[in-house]
């Protein structure tokens, strides 16, 4: 989004000169082209504004090994994604990260088709010897904002603002209630999945109808500020940002955020593809190596809470501290875990059932 | 100097084939000013939404993938814009023939055969058929106006897509994701050009609007069609039931839908996922005017529509123009081609006044 006329220019010339099917090596002088695919836009202050950050970082600190990066944005998750990928690897990019899970089945169909292009899924599952994984630890950053709603709450009862029923935003509400109930035994939480990423009236529709019943906490796994925004108009407890700061929408509201900082890891792809040293692989780093941050504290989270959080936040960076340690039980009670054991990563990346606390939608 | 439009005893056959023309080259060419007042390359723009899908001939596949659902579902409301039945929900009936044919596809996975494909898309164009049939017997019993419940019901589909895809169709080895499983191989549709993704559909949507055109312009049906669309009332002297034009009219555009959905989900997406809808009942409406409600104007509308959606991609990638350009120039020429009717039916005459009026 920030290409001027020169740099177009060259894109032109550089696509012109193109084989059909991209297969032709660079010269090694020539600097990297690195795409990005998002299913949102850049200014959404949430996901892909993240995604953005990381994209920005990554030019500013490999400098001219890397051509200014190039943004898809507002990609659906489904055959249209196909063609931007193809059109990406066909303009020249040896590095294309796609960085939606509904992305997934076609990024490892393009991936085929261009055995010399490297890429990376974010959320995803499948590899294979040119598609890497890669995600974030959130759910610490979670079990953060959860320490905090268990000091802050009234009523005990927060609502969760979700997209899909997937692993990965389950852990986040799992993560969320079991350090909340640490605080407050009996704290509550109910998700409501919108089946989108992205849609602010869908968000704040959810937001409104949750405040109505009760709920004064407000967390999210969708891209954008819109729940905080009615926490703030309505003045209930708050929220929590999620994948950027978000204070500048409710700078009441917000008693944290989950900042995702995915700058680092696209320098270091970005390096090994150039170094010629990429391997594929799932990468899933967290709080400990700065890739999940804490936003500032709000102002109306008082310091005991704030020392309590930080605890939170330092164990999880030391391994003194895993959230899903057990003994944890299932919403209906049921142990799922016993006392003293961690849930395995590849436990944590296929789960499906909620802890005690969590009221399941219908 | 002073205009007037004046009706015209008869419409003008040049406009009405020459306003769609019109209306893409202005698009074309009032995009390129309000893009470079804004700062863009406007020329670069067009040049990369309009021409280089067209100049590069990697591209044509993924014009032909993207317009063949807008073709076929394009060619169904023509047919039913024709008889003045507005069908708005093209896109629920698409996404109801999406989920019918996959009911198939998933009971005999691992037991299909030559007869899966066949099975499918007969349950496709029912699927999309009885969706529409209920705006029809709402209109056709209760009278109520088919905008609003064919608009409704395509929300009410997305809810049923989700629902299916997140309980009893969810893929067993998909890790608690939101999809259903692949579909088996003989629920898949064949590749028709090797190394390409053009898929069956591509030419299932050209033979769509030929017979189409055939059924629209040398049957009774068609005849029927038009008449009822044109002249209400000499139809009903003429013994043309204004009800069965409804039922008809809906149950072929949703039939086509349907068709669509089976071809899309069996072809490009090969499983159910939520993001299945993308808005191609919507588009598909563009496209039924772009092509003057006649089936073959259709598939160049089609592939005109399907030219900016992939241009848009291109000039993301190359100049870094923002996706909602794309919209812009589609919305453009929706306008600039409604706008342009008013000439079909009204010419406009130069008037010299008598008296000079000056302030």
């Amino acid at each position: 989004m920030t290409l001027n006329r020169r740099s177009m220019l060259k894109a032109g010339v550089a696509a012109a000169t193109l084989p059909l099917l991209g297969s032709k090596a660079f010269a090694q002088s020539e600097p990297l082209k690195v795409g990005f695919m998002l299913i949102g836009t850049v200014n959404d202050n949430g996901w892909n504004f993240g995604h953005a950050q990381g994209a920005k970082f990554m030019k500013e600190q490999l400098g001219d090994l890397v051509a200014e990066p190039t943004i898809v944005e507002n990609v659906p998750e489904g055959p249209d994604c196909e063609r931007v990928l193809r059109e990406l690897a066909q303009s020249g990019h040896k590095l294309i990260f796609a960085t939606s899970f509904g992305y997934g089945d076609y990024v490892i169909k393009v991936a085929e088709q261009f055995p010399d292009v490297t890429f990376e899924h974010a959320t995803g599952y499948q590899r294979s010897a040119n598609v890497a994984t890669y995600n974030a630890r959130f759910h610490e950053g979670r079990a953060v904002c959860g320490t905090i709603a268990g000091h802050m709450s009234q009523t005990g009862k927060a609502g969760y603002i979700g997209s899909f029923p997937i692993p990965e935003v389950v852990m986040g509400i799992n993560a969320f209630v079991l350090a909340a109930r640490k605080v407050n035994p009996d704290f509550t939480i109910t998700p409501v999945y919108i089946s989108t990423w992205n849609d602010p009236a869908k968000e704040a529709d959810a937001a409104r109808a949750m405040i109505d019943q009760g709920i004064d906490i407000i967390a999210q796994h969708t891209d954008g500020p819109a729940a905080l925004q009615v926490a703030e108009e309505r003045g209930i407890v708050g929220g929590f940002g999620q994948g950027a700061d978000m204070s500048a929408f409710a700078p009441n509201a917000q008693l944290t955020s989950i900042i995702d900082h995915w700058g680092p890891h696209y320098v270091n792809s970005a390096q090994a593809v150039i170094d010629g040293t990429w391997e594929t692989g799932d990468r899933w780093p967290g709080l400990k190596e700065g890739e999940v941050q804490i936003g500032p504290y709000g102002p109306k989270v008082p310091e005991d809470v704030v020392a309590a959080a930080e605890a939170v936040k330092n164990g999880q960076i030391d391994g003194s501290f895993n959230i899903f340690t057990g003994p944890i039980n299932d919403h209906t009670g049921a142990e799922k875990v016993p006392a003293g054991v961690t849930l395995t990563d590849a436990e944590l990346l296929s789960m499906d059932w909620y802890v005690e606390g969590v009221i399941p939608p219908a | 100097m002073q205009f007037r439009l004046e009706k015209r005893p008869e419409p003008s056959r040049l406009m009405l084939y020459g306003t769609p023309v019109a209306a893409v080259v202005l698009t074309m060419f009032i995009g390129a000013i309000i893009f470079s007042l804004i700062g863009y390359d406007g020329i670069g723009a067009v040049r990369e939404i309009f021409f280089t899908p067209l100049t590069n001939a990697f591209k044509w596949q993924d014009l032909g993938v993207k317009a063949a659902p807008l073709i076929i579902i394009g060619v169904g409301l023509s047919i039913a814009y024709r008889a003045n039945v507005w069908n708005i929900g093209a896109e629920g009936q698409y996404i109801m023939g999406g989920l019918a044919a996959p009911w198939g596809a998933l009971a005999s996975h691992g037991a299909g055969g030559w007869w899966t494909l066949p099975a499918m898309m007969i349950a496709g164009v029912a699927g999309g058929a009885a969706y529409a049939a209920i705006p029809a017997l709402l209109r056709t019993r209760l009278n109520v106006n088919e905008i609003l419940t064919s608009l409704m019901l395509t929300y009410a589909s997305v809810q049923l897509i989700y629902y299916l895809v997140r309980a009893p169709w969810k893929d067993p080895m998909g890790m608690g994701f939101p999809q259903t499983r692949r579909f088996a191989s003989e629920a898949l549709l064949p590749n028709i050009i090797p190394g390409t993704i053009v898929h069956a559909g591509v030419p299932i949507a050209i033979i769509v609007a030929l017979v189409a055109w055939f059924i629209m312009t040398r049957s009774v049906f068609g005849y029927q069609m038009r008449v009822v669309g044109a002249a209400p009332h000499a139809a009903r002297y003429g013994g043309f039931s204004e009800n069965k034009t409804i039922w008809l009219a809906l149950l072929v555009s949703g039939g086509l839908a349907g068709l669509a959905g089976m071809l899309e989900v069996a072809g490009p997406f090969q499983r159910m996922v939520p993001g299945f809808p993308t808005n191609y009942g919507f588009t598909a409406i563009i496209v039924a005017f772009l092509g003057r409600l006649n089936p073959l104007g259709v598939i160049f509308a089609g592939i005109v529509m399907a030219i900016t959606f992939v241009g848009g991609e291109i000039a993301q990638t190359t100049i870094g123009l923002s996706n909602s350009a794309t919209g812009v120039f589609q919305a453009m020429m929706l306008f600039f081609l409604l706008a342009g009717d008013i000439l079909v039916r009204y010419r406009v005459r130069r008037v010299t006044p008598q008296v000079e009026a000056r302030a």
